[in-house]
């Protein structure tokens, strides 16, 4: 009896477990996987596959990565309307099991390597997986996070042939938001100047230690702002906490995440606010997630709702939120990542690909890595976004 | 009145000793209590170092940080004193998050995700939404402990694989109905109110005050509700008795099966209503929300004496590890010393505690 029990509620957990897995996405993948089975045998011969024979593997850094997500959205729409069976694999932010899903996928017969690399900016680990996939072949796809390290362009992507890298300009979203930061402040200056001091004492939240977008943005976000006010005659931002000479607060946990700067920030408010005459008077995030988290910070302290008293809080990305936060004006303008743009190009590329085509075939009209003559670096802009 | 009692009686019995015996008591006292000594220096180094450590304002501040992470280091008390662990604590707050967000996002928020809902911003909505994230997290406690009485699973396996399967719905959950993995947020005013908004305001001069949140009030709920279950019910005892010894307390009567499954799953409901508490404070939720925090539990309850061992603990020491933790945090900050010796320090804590707990026990065999 307390047998039959048991094994009921195991068989109920199976089939719970397979019903969650019904949603649109995870149908397309587990379909591909069947045909994944099926092909497997035929397909490894050769990289000039044509049309349906074409099958995709998607690697992504971390499913839980917010714009990630938006970018695998539109990728498997974009890769299902183009007619090329893919699967998708989530590297769970360790390249180590990224690499190893590699292998997998290629040992069961993959002809087409999208990757999005785990560790940002490593020739090492992108060249590992670019000998993978000489090996057997096969053309690699990189996109969103960078394969070489700043000052070592070329290292992977003039080394290794039918590899092409679609991503952002790391540094531009870190100029763009400076940029736009001091524009704001121009016009806006003595109403953010909250103590009348004439310097705008600011907060920085990165991301992530290590990553090359978090360094960029953390650097440029304030030098392009500074060099922005200097050029106006106004003196350059101030960090608002004189003792701490990093000049930012990081999550320690490389997350991105709203927690963090939550935590942070009321922390920080604990010391720093009107009633000291030292409020944080401008606070500038590595992302829109940070930002949201500073503005739950904020709004706790009675900041940021909408009506009253604003701190201007910027961050990049463009997720729906932060555009809803800035429409309703709580939040104060944010860089869009162009996550549709991403995913069409890459999909432009893999039917390049599918039909037999050079893999950059017809690519001319996006924005390349000129300044280093790399034909296969593919730059999506990123945009100012403001309401 | 007891505690005086039984404290002139220690003096009595200490003025008794010889002076060597007197040494060695003084010594171990020292070291039973090294852990709050050290933080007595600490605090006391930090305020002569930055005098706003002290202030109200910061004082506020480490009470509510303090107090969002005090349900689950409650709940993950109960699982540590049957010797066991839960891995799955972090993940179940994550998910719980997302679904407490998901309900109570504003009507007139242009992405809500579940845009058919009815609008449950209001007291009946919101308590149907604690009712559910306590049945969630429950669920998942059942489920733990049932495979950790059922079939004598070490509580490590089990919740490692339920902290698997919760990350699964939780990314599932982030992709549905178009929702693409974006954050959840565009919460209603009236659930921000009912858990960020201001209990009571301390005035600090110049005319400025600070708010006391809601949930530092919900949180000293809880824990007298915990304490009042591990002290004052049967449930409690039979508890500590399963996590000294279970074959002893399964020959004196009582059902460890049960006790065990109603450890978890009380546990797995304060998860529940953590994650609630959560969804509002950092009111932007993603799939990585509440990754990681049974690490801080875990580390407060050891701290805070709950012993690995088994079959001891107090509600009390959980309280003070959540606080140290967040004095270490807050004192850290304060003194602007590099963010990677947090780790560090953190490490050492329990290390020291850890070592300080087994003396104790060795020295009882």
């Amino acid at each position: 009896m307390k047998k039959a029990l048991a094994l009921t509620v195991a068989a109920a957990m199976a089939l719970s477990l397979a019903a969650c897995g019904g949603s649109s996405s995870s149908t397309a993948a587990s379909s591909t996987a069947e045909s994944t089975a099926s092909s497997a045998a035929e397909s490894t011969a050769s990289a000039e596959t044509t049309g349906s024979d074409i099958n995709a593997a998607v690697f992504y850094y971390a499913y839980s990565d917010t714009y990630i997500s938006s970018v695998r959205t539109a990728l498997d729409a974009d890769l299902t309307a183009a007619g090329i069976t893919y699967t998708d694999y989530d590297g769970n932010s360790n390249q180590t099991t990224q690499n190893e899903q590699i292998d997998t996928a290629l040992a069961s017969g993959a002809n087409l390597l999208i990757v999005n690399l785990v560790t940002s900016g490593s020739s090492d680990a992108a060249s590992a997986i670019c000998e993978k996939a000489a090996n057997a072949n096969v053309p690699v796809i990189f996109f969103n996070r960078a394969v070489e390290e700043d000052g070592n362009e070329g290292a992977i992507l003039n080394k290794y042939s039918n590899i092409a890298f679609v991503g952002t300009d790391a540094p531009e979203a870190g100029h763009m938001q400076g940029k736009m930061i001091g524009n704001y402040l121009l016009e806006n200056y003595d109403s953010v100047d909250l103590n009348g001091d004439g310097v705008i004492q600011y907060a920085m939240f990165k991301g992530d230690a290590a990553n090359v977008e978090a360094i960029y943005r953390t650097q440029y976000g304030v030098e392009d702002c500074d060099a922005v006010l200097t050029a106006a005659g106004k003196p350059a931002l101030e960090y608002f906490d004189s003792a701490n000479s990093d000049k930012f607060q990081c999550d320690l946990q490389g997350n991105w995440s709203a927690q963090a700067a939550l935590e942070y920030m009321q922390t920080n408010l604990s010391q720093f606010n009107e009633g000291n005459g030292n409020m944080i008077e401008l606070i500038i995030c590595n992302n829109d997630n940070m930002a949201e988290g500073c503005i739950s910070a904020l709004n706790a302290a009675g900041y940021n709702d909408g009506t009253g008293k604003t701190i201007p809080v910027f961050g990049v990305d463009a997720t729906d939120s932060a555009k809803e936060l800035i429409a309703a004006g709580k939040m104060t303008g944010t860089i869009k990542q162009d996550a549709q743009g991403m995913a069409d190009c890459i999909s432009a590329l893999a039917s390049n690909v599918a039909s037999g085509k050079d893999l950059l075939a017809d690519t001319d009209s996006y924005t390349k890595d000129t300044a280093n003559n790399l034909n296969n670096k593919i730059y999506i802009a990123y945009q100012e976004y403001a309401g | 009145m007891n505690a005086l009692a039984n404290m002139k009686q220690n003096m009595a019995e200490f003025k008794t000793l010889d002076a060597k015996d007197k040494k060695s008591r003084v010594a171990d006292l020292l070291l039973n209590n090294a852990i709050y000594i050290l933080l007595v220096i600490f605090v006391i180094y930090t305020a002569t170092q930055n005098k706003n450590f002290l202030t109200v304002n910061s004082l506020v501040n480490i009470v509510s940080l303090a107090a969002s992470s005090l349900p689950i280091a409650l709940g993950i008390g109960g699982c540590i004193v049957l010797t066991g662990t839960d891995l799955s604590a972090g993940r179940v707050v994550g998910l719980t998050a997302a679904i407490s967000a998901a309900m109570l996002q504003a009507v007139d928020w242009g992405k809500r995700m579940f845009p058919n809902l009815p609008n449950f911003s209001n007291p009946p909505g919101i308590v149907l939404t604690i009712l559910v994230v306590i049945i969630v997290g429950g669920l998942v406690g059942v489920v733990n402990g049932f495979f950790v009485a059922k079939f004598s699973l070490h509580p490590f396996i089990v919740t490692l694989a339920t902290q698997l399967i919760v990350y699964g719905l939780i990314l599932e959950f982030y992709m549905l109905n178009g929702n693409n993995g974006q954050p959840l947020s565009g919460l209603s005013e009236t659930f921000k109110n009912f858990v960020t908004g201001a209990m009571f305001r301390i005035p600090t001069g110049n005319g400025q005050s600070v708010a006391v949140p809601w949930y530092v009030l919900y949180a000293v709920i809880l824990t007298a509700i915990m304490w009042f279950i591990w002290n004052k019910t049967t449930f409690g005892k039979n508890m500590f008795a399963v996590g000294s010894n279970p074959e002893a307390a399964n020959v004196s009567g009582v059902n460890v099966f049960k006790t065990t499954v109603m450890v978890h799953t009380l546990a797995g409901c304060m998860y529940g209503l953590e994650g609630f508490i959560e969804s509002a404070r950092i009111q932007s939720n993603t799939a990585t929300t509440g990754l990681n925090y049974e690490c801080d539990a875990i580390a407060a309850c050891v701290i805070g004496g709950v012993s690995f061992v088994g079959g001891t603990g107090k509600i009390s020491g959980i309280v003070l590890g959540v606080f140290l933790l967040r004095i270490i945090f807050v004192a850290l900050n304060m003194l602007s010393i590099s963010q990677n010796l947090q780790y560090v320090i953190k490490g050492l804590i329990i290390l020291i505690a850890c070592s300080i707990d087994m003396r104790k026990y060795l020295v009882k065999k």
